[in-house]
């Protein structure tokens, strides 16, 4: 009992500090969710701040601001076309990439070492650079303006990282599971598909979020292979329209911000248990 | 087991969107431009008659990074049929490369020489040859003001600059404030400075001293530029002359300054900026009336030689592919009734002479139209058509450093060290 008391005095400041770093990290993100509350006419004269001198007259609160995001014409097409942008672009490299952290971790072929620091070398390769060669070779081969190109393109952008943490996360499994398994008789994939794959979804969830993040948020890259018409434009390409070229309607931002975080958001919450212990199993081998 | 089959099927589904057509077969025309918002809208309402008489559709690209995405994609090989110009220096790199068609190939000549004036044709043109078209114009050289706070005070509407000056000491003496001015713009910060520093040197100096300026052929150092700055200086750097002196100039929002015109009592009386705030006045006040509670008089003549010149901006369009739809879409954006339909949802001006009056929303906008359509001299925002490390780079911290007070000869030096990298002379 009393060691128990001793544990949470002791673990008191601590605690005390991950809340306060918590608090200021989540700061910003509570002045954008107050913002897009409020309306434009407000948001141009007043900062946010300002809604805790009377919290509770409501009326200073609308819902306009998620009105005309939400209404605005083709935005449900924006919604369906980084579906089909998003899904693709993180199955592809995740696939690819278990398949390449496996065989650089296990199995014995010739220039392994060569190849595995290639392509993780890959990583310091900045994404602009590229835009122009990858655009030239998409057009010889017609595939700008297809979403074929653009899940080439994130699926290549991703699976540097994706590959290097597949890899330290599979390389860490016990080697005594795959002698076994050989000694059992199973092929190669047998392998893969049955234990490799059923051990690294921890790191398979954690990736994934990375990997979904990071293209449904994409604007640059959509908007060079794409292009921003209607019928292919994803939600960002939509939402950074919203605003004038003067940056009028920015608190059409902050409500477009929110609404397009939720489906995000959705993913990291069902996911983040796995989150934590992935990353951990990415970072250290063994 | 029974997961992975379920994954497999997936995948096979997505594979089959693949073969779900892009773009379906209609004869279109792809057009990039840098609006967004309701300037989108207003374009959307421009293309619309030519997309029920034509029946050609236009695909619409609206994004505030233009520059890059289309250097990108004219390097690629890809670029779109029609793009707005971000700049005529762009304009003219593309020509140089050979990138852009030449319009007098299939647009008629006389009907251009009718439509427009002289001046704009030439904006357009690289090496004697057309490659585009201006469809509006904005207005730089303004000072907006409040004439029911003028007349309440007994203020009158200055035609010189010595007269502005005794006007502004005027208002100080009256125990108010003359100007207010706000340069922060995000990662643009300094811009509507740059366009003061224009504004004063088409007034100290002939417009060709103007052009060597922007073309770097007379350095940052030169003593005109040290002029214009130290006029600008006489301003801004003056605590009782800005409302909340040179601090709140630095950290006061572009579009948020002019609001101090219509505070109970002014906070400030004068207002220098360009067509477009009228936008921002009506939205943050939107009870204002256009001509009665704001209207604005031509920045003044500082040297009498030199007038009162006109700065401005203005979209242009050019064209990279040269197809039929693209032919039409040229021909169309280049006529009256396009540009009516275009200019009267925005309030901007148009270049098209063709263009009836009545279609400005207000007298304000007409007078603007006005004055561009009389001033001699015309000039393009100088700080657009330099390279952009300097024109939109160094030249914005230049106007930053020099409003926080560092001395003028070393911020001139360091844009000067910018622009010798920049331009490579």
């Amino acid at each position: 009992m009393i060691a128990k008391q001793n544990r949470f005095l002791l673990s008191l400041p601590l605690h005390i500090f991950i809340i306060l770093v918590a608090l200021i990290w989540i700061f910003p993100t509570a002045g954008l969710l107050i913002t897009s509350f409020r309306p434009a006419s407000e948001v141009a004269s007043s900062g946010w701040w300002t809604v805790f001198a009377n919290p509770f007259d409501f009326t200073q609160f609308t819902l306009s601001n998620y009105k005309d995001v939400i209404t605005n014409i083709g935005i449900g097409r924006a919604f369906v076309n980084t579906l089909i942008i998003t899904i693709p672009a993180c199955i592809i490299p995740i696939i690819i990439a278990s398949f390449a952290a496996y065989a650089f971790a296990w199995m014995e072929f010739w220039g392994r070492r060569f190849f595995f620091i290639l392509f993780v070398g890959l990583l310091v390769v900045p994404l602009q650079m590229t835009l122009i060669p990858i655009l030239r070779i998409f057009n010889q081969l017609g595939l700008s303006g297809s979403f074929l190109g653009i899940w080439l393109a994130h699926a290549g952008y991703g699976l540097p990282l994706v590959i290097y943490l597949m890899y330290n996360f599979v390389s860490g499994l016990p080697s005594e599971i795959f002698e076994s398994a050989t000694i059992d008789g199973a092929t190669t994939f047998q392998i893969f598909k049955s234990i490799v794959l059923p051990l690294s979804v921890p790191a398979l969830a954690s990736i994934t979020i990375f990997q979904f993040i990071w293209v449904w948020n994409d604007l640059l890259v959509a908007l060079v292979y794409l292009g921003g018409t209607p019928d292919v434009a994803p939600l960002t390409v939509r939402i950074s329209a919203l605003v004038g070229s003067y940056g009028q309607n920015w608190e059409l931002l902050t409500a477009a911000a929110f609404v397009s975080m939720l489906l995000p958001l959705i993913i990291f919450l069902s996911l983040q248990r796995y989150f934590v212990r992935g990353i951990l199993a990415g970072s250290i081998k063994g | 087991m029974k997961k992975h089959f379920y994954l497999f099927i997936v995948l096979v589904g997505l594979i089959s969107l693949l073969f779900i057509p892009v773009h379906a077969e209609q004869k279109s025309v792809t057009v990039m431009g840098v609006w967004t918002g309701a300037e989108a809208d207003a374009f959307n309402k421009m293309v619309a008659p030519f997309e029920k008489e034509t029946g050609i559709k236009v695909e619409f690209t609206g994004t505030r990074d233009l520059p890059a995405i289309l250097t990108t994609r004219v390097e690629a090989g890809n670029p779109p049929d029609i793009s707005v110009m971000p700049n005529p220096g762009q304009m003219i790199e593309f020509a140089k490369d050979g990138k852009l068609v030449p319009l007098a190939t299939f647009m008629d000549r006389e009907k251009l020489l009718s439509d427009y004036s002289q001046a704009w044709l030439d904006l357009g043109s690289y090496d004697g040859k057309l490659y585009s078209i201006f469809i509006s114009a904005d207005l730089k050289s303004m000072v907006w003001y409040n004439p029911k706070a003028f007349a309440a005070a007994g203020y009158e509407v200055p035609s010189t600059w010595d007269e502005l000056m005794q006007l502004s000491d005027k208002i100080i003496a009256d125990g108010n404030t003359p100007w207010c001015i706000g340069v922060e713009s995000g990662a643009a910060s300094g811009w509507p400075g740059t366009d003061w520093i224009e504004d004063i040197l088409l007034r100290i100096a002939p417009p060709e001293t103007y052009d060597a300026w922007v073309n770097h052929e007379i350095p940052w150092t030169d003593e005109k530029v040290v002029e214009a700055f130290e006029i600008f200086g006489q301003i801004v750097l003056n605590e009782e002359y800005v409302y909340g002196g040179p601090k709140a100039v630095l950290t006061i929002n572009f579009a948020d300054s002019p609001d101090a015109l219509f505070t109970d009592p002014p906070n400030a009386y004068l207002h220098r900026q360009a067509t477009f705030i009228k936008s921002f006045m009506l939205e943050h006040f939107p009870d204002l009336v256009p001509g009665e509670d704001f209207d604005f008089f031509p920045f003044p003549p500082i040297k009498e030689e030199f007038g009162t010149p006109a700065l401005g901006a203005a979209d242009m369009l050019a064209m990279f592919n040269d197809t039929p739809e693209a032919r039409a879409f040229m021909e169309y954006i280049a006529s009256a009734p396009a540009q009516e339909i275009w200019v009267g949802e925005l309030g901007k001006l148009a270049p098209n002479q063709k263009v009836d009056p009545m279609v400005y929303p207000d007298d304000i906008t007409r007078k603007a139209a006005k004055f561009l359509g009389e001033a001699s001299v015309f000039r393009f925002d100088g700080s657009d058509l330099m390279p952009a490390a300097v024109g939109s780079g160094a030249f914005w911290t230049g106007i930053l450093d020099y409003i926080s007070g560092y001395p003028l000869p070393e911020v001139l030096a360091q844009i000067e060290a910018a622009a010798v990298d920049a331009y490579g002379k």
